[in-house]
């Protein structure tokens, strides 16, 4: 049969932003792909070459939309690394409970939009009402719902308010229970296990080979996850392991696995938030006024030329890496350049690989399984 | 309890990459150095400075003899007013990750604090300094590294640096019909409102003038 080209997006369901897959078929089977992205690079590197260390913290936030917070806190990490800044530990522990709270609403954003790509219609509802319990949660501490603009260079913005922890606990604990519905609708239902096992293999070697983080190379068998082997923050004091999965195929992970890591990186995050708010210093149901040295450190608003900062931070959907170079415009005050590594970035290419030898219907499943965000691929 | 790579580790994974880097490479102009970062754990990483000539053979040999199998990272940056001999840096930010050859259906999670030796994951920096010109240009590392391909790519989109053996060399965040010669991060690119804080110094934007305001449009 005749091969042909096809043009997939960038208006597609299958695309979860905006970007081309070209796909090239014989027949149902796809012989040959290529990626096409860049449709909303916004220039965030250029920009904040204009800005001062705090006003480059909301461009970060909107890198990407659907995990802020993480991607807020990565570029902090890199600035308090320039900057030459000790970071107050009841700091690091509400940046610990933050970031976990966000990669949970990160990931059901992820299966939300995940089950509409198979053909469960209900997971989407299912998914945003839990969902929205995190984004309040976000929203006491940063003030609005997606776009929190918290972190800052030394600390946090504010303390986390009186009440704050009871209502996380009583929200963390009620989605523990949660997790064992979605496990319970899906582990065993005939269209998931159809759709995503045996479909999408990706090898653990070639993964890392290739650029590949985060949970996709963790369903590999690969346990490498940042917050240990790179180590940030107080992770090492709260409960909690890296969420592995062992690929029953030789050939790697598929799709199945993957959805099975994320679950259970989703279980280990609560555990890690339920044991962090007993553990803060200070007390969970102290309120330190903003500025107070518990949640702020003084931190020098200039860096010299020749300073470097970098960081290697666990974001959602892999590791996000941010390098700043000092000595920019205002005598310091500004990046000489910042340079942002953005997981997906690595990724998008990668997957369109490996759907080769697959059905076109296939596509849909392979893409989804990775958790493609636009916005931090294309800056 | 959670677990995490200790300083100690750290700096002895580092040291001896440092001590085969610098038998292996000496007398090239090459530098390699144990670096610490400042902020709160002060977690340590190997700093390695090389000509570019000498590139690919670093490259070699950090991937078959060190296992530094994941290429994170490059950073190209533009110095017009460096000198002489710096007028472009192009910065790799490479990452060791111990692959665990997992069989199917067994449980092994390994523990941070037990291992050693090559099995430490290690993070690297490698600095490529190149002097003013026109046409700057390294080595690609495109063969050794598969997660070099896409980052050179954009590299050479936006800072213009051109990557000696990059096979299917093309757009990726700019437009594919952008004009030749533009990358938008080099320095003679001024954004709007460059050096100009509208944030403080007019926040109702009424002296707000554009930039080119004087040219012929």
């Amino acid at each position: 049969m005749a091969q042909m080209w096809i043009t997939m997006g960038p208006q597609h369901p299958m695309t979860h932003g905006l970007w081309t897959l070209r796909v090239k078929v014989d027949g149902e089977t796809v012989v040959d792909t290529d990626a096409e992205l860049g449709y909303i690079h916004r220039g965030v590197e250029k920009i904040a070459e204009a800005r001062d260390f705090t006003q480059i913290t909301p461009y970060c936030d909107r890198l990407c939309y659907v995990s802020a917070m993480t991607w807020a806190n990565s570029y902090i990490y890199a600035a308090e690394d320039l900057l030459e800044v000790e970071v107050p530990e009841r700091a690091e522990y509400i940046r610990l409970i933050s970031a976990e709270c966000q990669r949970l609403a990160s990931h059901l954003m992820w299966l939300g939009a995940y089950g509409p790509d198979i053909g469960s219609l209900t997971l989407m509802t299912w998914c945003m009402r839990d969902r929205e319990m995190f984004l309040d949660l976000l929203q006491e501490l940063g003030g609005s719902r997606m776009h929190y603009n918290y972190p800052r260079v030394g600390g946090v913005k504010r303390d986390i308010p009186v009440g704050f922890a009871d209502r996380l606990v009583a929200k963390v604990k009620l989605f523990e229970k949660r997790i064992e519905e979605y496990e319970m609708m899906l582990d065993e239902s005939t269209i998931w296990l159809v759709r995503l096992q045996g479909v999408g293999y990706a090898n653990a070697e070639d993964m890392v080979n290739a650029g590949v983080s985060g949970p996709n190379i963790r369903a590999a068998g690969v346990n490498y996850d940042v917050r240990w082997a790179h180590p940030y923050s107080v992770y090492d004091q709260v409960d909690w392991e890296p969420a592995v999965e062992k690929p029953t195929s030789v050939k790697g992970a598929d799709c199945y696995d993957r959805y099975r890591v994320r679950m259970e990186e989703m279980r280990q995050s609560c555990k890690m938030i339920l044991d962090a708010i007993e553990r803060i210093p200070g007390g969970k149901n102290t309120n330190y006024s903003s500025g107070d040295e518990m949640i702020l450190a003084k931190a020098p608003t200039r860096a010299p030329e020749g300073a470097t900062g970098f960081s290697h931070y666990e974001c959602t959907r892999g590791a996000s890496q941010f390098y700043i170079q000092g000595g920019g415009d205002g005598r310091g005050k500004n990046p000489y350049r910042l340079s942002i590594r953005s997981p997906m970035f690595i990724t998008i290419p990668y997957v369109a690989k490996t759907m080769i030898g697959y059905k076109v219907a296939d596509i849909p499943a392979i893409m989804g399984s990775f958790d493609p965000c636009i916005g931090e691929t294309d800056r | 309890m959670g677990m995490r790579i200790s300083l100690e580790q750290s700096e002895s994974a580092a040291q001896t990459c440092v001590d085969t880097i610098m038998k292996r490479f000496d007398g090239i102009g090459a530098t390699a150095s144990v670096e610490h970062h400042s902020n709160a754990l002060k977690m340590a990483f190997v700093r390695i400075s090389t000509p570019p000539q000498h590139w690919p053979a670093m490259a070699k040999t950090l991937r078959f003899d060190h296992g530094v199998n994941y290429c994170s990272m490059v950073t190209g940056t533009h110095f017009p007013d460096g000198g002489a001999d710096r007028g472009w840096e192009v910065v790799y930010h490479m990452m060791r990750q111990p692959v665990v050859d997992q069989a199917p259906n067994t449980n092994t999670v390994h523990e941070a604090t037990k291992l050693s030796g090559s099995d430490i994951p290690l993070e690297l920096e490698i600095i490529i300094t190149l002097p003013q010109t026109d046409e700057p240009s390294v080595p690609s590392v495109q063969k050794i590294w598969v997660g070099a391909d896409w980052n050179e790519k954009e590299t050479w989109d936006l800072v213009g640096i051109r990557f000696e053996g990059h096979e299917n060399m093309h757009r990726v965040l700019n437009p594919h019909d952008s004009p030749e010669g533009f990358h938008p991060l080099q320095k003679q690119h001024k954004i709007r409102y460059h050096g100009f804080n509208e944030m403080y110094d007019d926040a109702q934007g009424f002296g707000r003038k554009p930039t080119d305001e004087d040219r012929v449009k």
